[in-house]
């Protein structure tokens, strides 16, 4: 599964190119976990929060998100064995392309949940920024804080599919170009016409409902 | 660095140039804004600073972790394959020392208006439905969203309910 995505990911711009393994910044762990799985545990603390944070923005309900990270680690753990290490010099400094596996596992998880359930009608944001946990000192400061990440959440999610899914990645994980374009299976250029076009709509949408 | 910007139309040149401005502005130091549109800098900045994070509940993590060990324990991995190819080093992402350390970006505006930086953007997280920020601590939101999870009769835990009760009234 890796091996195939990751080819889609490096898109028209890698074709023709010999393809050379490098090492990312999670290979010691990676093959820790694959000599002993019980050493699993310091890929999952590492991204269990990057994982549940990508599926409650796709599903809207910390149930679902939680029980889509669940499934996301166990498949990623059982099949640590198939992931297979690939990344280009394009794909930046730091680039991970366990982080981009198992967002692909993340990815078709979240997808097969939205296939078997409706997505959650109602906004997420009722249920998301919470302000009981304000500081009383910081009141003023932390409903700022709440009405910018409510405006923003609410104008990413009118975004449609991979337009919003590429914000997400770039905004909140800040994964780059590259590593957006494995996770989705697209091209570097389409993920950066994703991004752009998605900057326009959420500007436009912005100026209308300030 | 040569762009090979000559089979491109107009939309996949301000895309590209869209991009490295994404890149600048996500490593917390702005730059290069030229032919960068004033609303998709502003727009981007927003989200930048707006987009939460969220994180589960601690409670989840760790009952995932036992899950997750308790699967471990009973596999039984055939051993890594010989790496193919030609290995080659990528050097990790050194963090910049001087992203977020001072009031030098915030809010800067050139003497045209434009803005030319961004405060440090410290997005807000939330911990099981609760947010935090900069203001407290991750631990004191999870303090919080444990206790308002938790049934108990103690003076704090009654606390956080009668908040929660009044500010939802």
């Amino acid at each position: 599964m890796a091996r195939s995505a990751l080819r889609k990911g490096g898109g028209p711009e890698g074709a023709g190119r010999p393809r050379i393994a490098h090492l990312d910044r999670d290979r010691s762990l990676v093959d820790a976990a694959r000599a002993d799985p019980s050493r699993f545990e310091p890929l999952y603390r590492k991204y269990v929060a990057q994982v549940y944070s990508y599926a409650v923005y796709e599903l809207g309900d910390h149930h679902e998100a939680e029980d889509a990270t669940e499934r996301t680690f166990l498949a990623a753990l059982a099949n640590l064995h198939r992931f297979e290490e690939r990344a280009r010099p394009a794909d930046g400094e730091g680039a991970s392309t366990f982080r981009v596996w198992l967002f692909q596992i993340a990815r078709n998880t979240v997808a097969e949940r939205r296939r078997t359930r409706r997505r959650h009608p109602e906004t997420p944001l009722d249920d998301l920024p919470d302000a009981d946990a304000v500081a009383p000192g910081d009141l003023a400061a932390e409903v700022v804080i709440r009405d910018e990440a409510a405006t923003a959440m609410r104008a990413v999610d009118r975004l449609a599919g991979d337009r919003r899914r590429a914000v997400v990645l770039r905004f909140v994980h800040e994964m780059t170009t590259a590593e957006i374009a494995g996770v989705l299976g697209r091209s570097e250029g389409a993920v950066r016409v994703l991004i752009h076009r998605a900057l326009r709509s959420v500007a436009r949408d912005l100026g209308e409902r300030p | 660095m040569t762009v090979p910007f000559a089979d491109r139309d107009g939309g996949e040149i301000e895309a590209f140039i869209v991009d490295r401005y994404l890149e600048s502005l996500l490593a917390r130091h702005p730059a290069d804004v030229e032919g960068v549109p004033i609303e998709l800098r502003a727009t981007a900045q927003r989200l930048a600073a707006g987009l939460p994070r969220h994180h589960p509940s601690f409670r989840f993590e760790e009952r995932l972790a036992l899950r997750l060990a308790e699967v471990a324990a009973q596999m039984r991995l055939p051993a890594a394959a010989g790496a193919e190819g030609i290995v080659v080093p990528i050097a990790a992402r050194r963090p910049d020392p001087a992203a977020g350390t001072g009031p030098a970006g915030d809010d800067a505006e050139t003497r045209d208006g434009r803005p030319t930086a961004v405060r440090p953007a410290v997005p807000p997280v939330v911990i099981g439905g609760v947010l935090t920020s900069a203001a407290i601590s991750l631990a004191g939101a999870a303090i919080v969203a444990w206790r308002r999870g938790h049934p108990a009769g103690d003076p704090m835990a009654r606390a956080i309910r009668a908040v929660s009760r009044a500010r939802t009234n």
